[in-house]
């Protein structure tokens, strides 16, 4: 896994079986492709594909947060309630203040920025559970974009801003491109940077980390604030896509980014993620919704589908890696 | 130590929070904490005392139901956080405050939030009762599930009135219900794709919470319309959730599966509504006719830039003027028709300006 020792000769086999380890996970989502196909040719068109990557942008985001905060052992609660948040201040600031479409969004991504702050403060400095923490903090949330509307929707006609889902830059549409930017960026900060192997060591073992010198206070801030970040991003995707802010969006949304990140080998133990594994798992889920759409279950069984294809690909994942290990 | 102190402090600095948050929405937020215990115990004495004043309520026995000399009304709300509920709340507690005020009523419970969970509205009914409320106004959240909050204040001999939706027992125990006919709201979103797509061709449907009565009931109104029409096909019936998202979502997928067969997005509400027709309008194909059910803000904007041809607006407002004429026919002991049905209105460009 991430968290193997590099020390010492590693054969090629040995290699394969970790790459196997690490992404088997793209075996099932290559599985799911062929059945998908199989049943419904045309999900295999170009414009099918790039259908499916726009939709898994805002999941996505979401995902790479809790995934960092699931790595450090903890969880991020807040994202669904984040996402109305971001919405209701993009919309009230934009639509009712008149303030630019630039600023707006600054506003509503600073202030889910500053409340992923607050969570990793409370949790590292109180030592308290970082379940407890945002489960309380995405009541505080949601009822403050409650607040901020009124319980009301606000309209957003501003052309720039609806861009931000419908453009396309060289034929790729625009929360495409976010998304691979965020990917890389994310890739380079786990595993390049000294941060990224800061938040394997806390989440592998606190004690050894702390006591070769990582701060445990700045590496859990950092990664609520990312993921706070993060969320103001999908939100920002999620309100230019409907059109629309309002308060009641976004409700167990994060059952999806943990869904994907769990499936992309984030343990809940801690100390154990790779983005590439992610990027697979959110393709997974999305794949799901799709796949599910364009082959025509019925709506009274599309969540009962769901539940069980997540819990058989995380089976076979398992059973592969143990043939392999 | 440093971190003890600062632990205390954020403590008190929450608790002092709330003491100030409460006291300024006063009766409405302090109420239940405080009469948690009396709620129980009314919630037992309440089958005891049953049977008789739930029949009196029936007929229109003045205001003053319980006879303490006071007209108390109460308030559960469907939720806060739903773009259509939020006028129907905003308009209630605008003409309760000004009621209270004028000396009408004499006190009422403030908007109790049921946040679409009978659970919670039960515990808001028990609530209403502690607070000896003679008149309560009840927006269901379910229909099975929230009806227990209205046995139980009938069962205490409160006059329940029932609005946009009805719980189970509506008929047998409320005095009164002011709601829309939903069959009749998918009868028209069904009949507007037939006028609007004279040749016929494939349609999808977005539904809403399975099982929601609302979406039941649109449901059905769509299909009695659309199964007589052998022209037209349904190729899609997506768990959709109320979610404009997911909506828009199902729009991209039939798109890419049907391309230019598609000619119809039938949704239970235009929040859903009104996000699919921006994903097909976004791909160009503002062709498919995109409809749902509710009239809020952002799909009647749309109709109004012309962006959406058209939405079936529920008059929540008109329920809830119906609900306070109801409440003060009570008051002034006169007679009032039990069941006003408030209609659906199909709002085009042609009309959209004065519902906005």
């Amino acid at each position: 896994m991430a968290s193997s020792p590099k020390v010492g000769q590693i054969s090629k086999q040995d290699k394969i079986r970790s790459i196997m380890g690490q992404y088997g996970i793209g075996v099932v989502l290559i599985i799911m492709m062929i059945i998908i196909a199989v049943m419904e040719p045309r999900f295999l068109t170009l414009s099918n594909i790039i259908n499916v990557a726009t939709q898994i942008s805002i999941n996505g985001l979401l995902c790479y947060g809790l995934c960092i905060c699931i790595t450090t052992g903890g969880i991020d609660l807040t994202v669904g309630a984040q996402l109305a948040l971001t919405s209701c201040i993009i919309g009230q600031t934009m639509t009712n203040l008149g303030w630019p479409a630039f600023l707006a969004i600054l506003a509503g991504v600073a202030v889910s920025t500053a409340f992923g702050f607050i969570d990793g403060c409370l949790i590292a400095k109180f030592n308290m559970f970082p379940f407890v923490v945002t489960l309380s903090m995405q009541l505080v949330i949601r009822g403050l974009s409650q607040v901020i509307t009124g319980g009301r929707a606000v309209m957003i006609t501003n052309k720039w801003f609806a861009g931000i889902y419908s453009n396309k830059l060289f034929g790729i549409p625009m929360p495409i491109i976010i998304f691979i930017v965020v990917t890389i960026l994310m890739y380079l900060m786990l595993h390049w940077t000294k941060f990224g192997r800061y938040i394997y060591a806390v989440g592998g073992n606190v004690n050894a980390a702390v006591a070769s010198g990582v701060s445990r206070f700045w590496v859990l801030v950092g990664v609520y604030t990312i993921s706070g970040l993060l969320a103001g991003l999908a939100s920002m995707i999620y309100t230019s896509k409907t059109g629309a802010a309002q308060s009641n969006i976004g409700v167990g949304y994060e059952t999806d980014a943990i869904a994907a990140a769990v499936l992309g080998g984030t343990s809940f133990a801690g100390g154990i993620a790779t983005i590439p594994g992610d990027v697979l798992g959110i393709f997974i889920i999305g794949l799901i919704y799709n796949g599910m759409n364009m082959i025509g279950v019925s709506s009274y069984f599309q969540s009962i589908v769901k539940g069980l294809i997540i819990i058989g690909a995380v089976m076979l994942d398992m059973v592969m890696n143990k043939n392999n290990h | 130590m440093k971190k003890k102190m600062l632990a205390v402090a954020m403590a008190t600095a929450m608790v002092l929070g709330l003491v100030a948050c409460g006291s300024s929405s006063a009766p409405a937020a302090t109420a239940p904490a405080k009469e948690e215990a009396p709620a129980e115990e009314a919630k037992e004495e309440a089958p005891a005392e049953a049977e008789a004043p739930a029949e009196e309520a029936a007929a229109p026995a003045g205001a003053d139901v319980n006879g303490d000399g006071k007209v108390i009304v109460g308030y559960i709300s469907k939720n806060f956080t739903d773009p259509f509920h939020a006028p129907i709340n905003a308009r209630a507690e605008e003409y309760f405050n000004q009621a209270v005020a004028d000396g009408i009523i004499d006190e009422w419970t403030g908007l109790l939030d049921g946040e679409t969970d009978p659970n919670k509205q039960i515990d808001r009914a028990a609530d209403c009762i502690s607070k000896n409320c003679d008149i309560v106004i009840f927006l269901p959240a379910e229909a099975e599930a929230s009806d227990p909050a209205l046995v139980q204040m009938a069962n205490a001999g409160i006059s329940v009135i029932e609005v946009n939706s009805k719980s189970t027992s509506c008929d047998d125990l409320a005095i009164a219900y002011v709601g829309s006919d939903d069959v009749q709201a998918g009868n028209m979103l069904a009949q507007w794709v037939v006028d609007n797509c004279p040749n016929g061709g494939k349609y999808i449907h977005c539904n809403g919470i399975l099982g929601n009565s609302a979406q039941l009931q649109r449901t059905e109104g769509m299909h009695a319309i659309m199964d007589e029409h052998p022209e037209f096909e349904m190729v899609g019936d997506f768990d959709t959730k109320w979610d404009g998202n997911l909506a828009s979502d199902a729009a991209s997928d039939s798109m890419a599966k049907y391309g230019d067969d598609l000619v119809a997005i039938i949704c239970d509400n235009d929040g859903m509504s009104s996000a699919a027709q921006k994903t097909c309008n976004d791909n160009g194909r503002s062709d498919i006719i995109c409809i749902g059910v509710d009239g809020v803000e952002v799909p009647l904007q749309m109709v109004k830039e012309g962006t959406l041809k058209a939405t079936v607006l529920q008059d929540g407002v008109g329920q809830i003027n119906g609900a306070i004429a109801i409440v003060e026919a009570l008051v002034k002991g006169e007679e009032y028709d039990p069941n006003p049905v408030i209609p659906f209105v199909l709002v085009t460009a042609d009309n959209v300006d004065e519902y906005l």
